[in-house]
């Protein structure tokens, strides 16, 4: 319990890189409290790290194979241009601000990647925004997965050193 | 900085690696490491990631349609040269799907929802229904405020008791400001009650999540079922001790359960319940603490279960009743 307090900020960053949502790292870092409560006091080998990242990939992978129904969810949420709060309808559009400050970030991330070198841009728009996997975008592009890997990371860089 | 770009190199690097499916508890290790190495380098990693959760939330199979389709993108469809027809994305799809990025996304700005006040009235008691499934359970004499947003469920609560049914919903944290005192939850089944300058909270299934006193960093506290959490306004502490759950139904099922409390929180319970005002007829009698039960019926009722429970004596008038010590 000791080492999840010490532990708990890390592997919550650790896990929000795959979910790809740090409320759901927390929420699945919560779950692993719980199952470290019920356990009680346990003796390991060494100092409890490795069953701590056991304990929490198994969450993972479990949250992973049930997506495919939250994100039935997820796209009802998109659909629905209003939701309401006990009967009382809630528009959920963006302020003229917003817009404004969307369309600007679009404009100089549309820039930079205008800069990148086409497989570099494939990739990352294969897998950023169209949500294949690095195996699916691999197969894509006809390259292998470190290549897709590399492709991302130099993308990344580059928007996120223009976005500053 | 060109330190700091080397860390940004390495943490975008991690990013990468850590979303590959073949992840092991070395990457771990090491990653571990390489965050406790420095503490810049999780405040760069954290970057990375909120950058990288931006395309995230637009990404999934249909992404493209759902997002050029969208209404409230329409100003910049004109981006848009058409559908697309290999695997690139058009300018204006990537257009489109910024600005919707901007819409679905209320942390750009301040969010544009609205707020929906609950309010009891003295001996009212109300069941709300929420949109999520959340049913919550209001006491008499309360008012809260709900309010939706696409990232949180957010209830601010005035001077109000309440039983919340958190329906689960892992993307949309449920978070509760009591004064100073916030709690958080994900999933569960709690009480809260924040009247005369204190938070109670207890805890019937699920983990709830509590800061006393999040202005001034007061720790936080996890709470398991059949714990409950008392914080008195002010101060950075709080007391925790075990509750049963027939305690925390107590209110729903017209019993009021008290451990050691002072005449006067009874007093305004039962002001809360009853239009005639209880009132206390002397300091003594506002010092008396009781701890049990005491069922709710008629007013009369129950001030006379009072005084045999306490050493109290009740002056009954059409006007008020008045405890006075005996």
């Amino acid at each position: 319990m000791r080492l999840y307090g010490e532990k708990r900020a890390n592997l919550t960053r650790f896990f929000a890189a795959r979910l790809r949502s740090t409320a759901e790292a927390e929420d699945l870092v919560q779950d692993l409290y719980l199952k470290l409560q019920a356990l009680g006091d346990i003796e390991t080998r060494d100092d409890g790290s490795g069953l701590l990242f056991h304990m929490a990939n198994n969450l993972m992978l479990d949250h992973l194979r049930s997506q495919a129904r939250s994100s039935a969810r997820d796209a009802r949420w998109f659909d629905a241009k209003t939701t309401a709060i006990a009967g009382a309808p809630i528009a959920d559009e963006p302020s003229a601000e917003d817009v404004v400050n969307g369309r600007q970030r679009l404009a100089a991330l549309m820039r930079t990647l205008g800069t990148l070198p086409p497989k570099t841009a494939q990739a990352f728009s294969l897998h950023k925004l169209e949500g294949l996997s690095h195996a699916e975008t691999a197969a894509a592009m006809g390259i292998s997965r470190s290549a897709v890997e590399k492709h991302i990371s130099t993308a990344l860089k580059a928007l996120m050193v223009s976005s500053r | 900085m060109i330190r700091t770009d080397n860390d940004m190199d390495a943490a975008i690097d991690w990013l990468v690696r850590l979303q590959s499916p073949s992840v092991t508890q070395d990457d771990w290790a090491e990653f571990d490491a390489w965050l406790s190495s420095s503490a810049e380098h999780a405040k760069v990693y954290d970057r990375v990631l909120a950058f990288d959760q931006e395309f995230g939330l637009l990404a999934g199979p249909d992404a493209h349609d759902r997002l050029a389709d969208a209404p409230q993108t329409g100003a910049i469809l004109a981006f848009k040269r058409r559908r697309r027809t290999g695997l690139w994305w058009s300018a204006g799809a990537l257009a489109a799907a910024f600005v919707a990025g901007a819409i679905l996304l209320p942390r750009y700005g301040p969010g544009a929802t609205q707020e929906t006040v609950y309010v009891t009235g003295v001996g009212e008691r109300k069941s709300i229904a929420l949109e999520d499934g959340t049913r919550i359970d209001l006491n008499a004499a309360s008012r809260i405020a709900v309010r939706f947003r696409h990232g949180e469920r957010h209830v601010s609560m005035g001077d109000a008791q309440a039983y919340f049914d958190v329906a689960k919903d892992a993307r949309r944290p449920f978070v509760i400001d009591a004064g100073e005192t916030q709690v958080r939850v994900v999933g569960t089944a709690f009480d809260v009650r924040h009247r005369d300058g204190a938070v109670a909270v207890a805890v019937q299934r699920g983990l709830v999540e509590v800061r006393p006193n999040q202005d001034r960093q007061a720790e936080t506290f996890r709470l398991t079922p059949g714990q409950a959490l008392s914080h008195v306004e002010g101060r950075t502490d709080a007391r925790v001790v075990k509750v049963s759950s027939d305690e925390i139904l107590g209110w729903r099922e017209g019993r009021l359960i008290y451990r050691d409390q002072p005449l006067s929180v009874i007093a305004a319970d039962m002001n809360r319940l009853f239009d005639r005002p209880t009132k206390l007829g002397d300091a003594q009698a506002a010092n008396l603490r009781l701890s049990g039960v005491l069922i709710v019926d008629r007013q009369d009722a129950m001030v006379a279960r009072l005084s045999v429970l306490l050493p109290v004596r009740t002056t009954t008038t059409a006007k008020a009743v008045t405890i006075w010590a005996r």
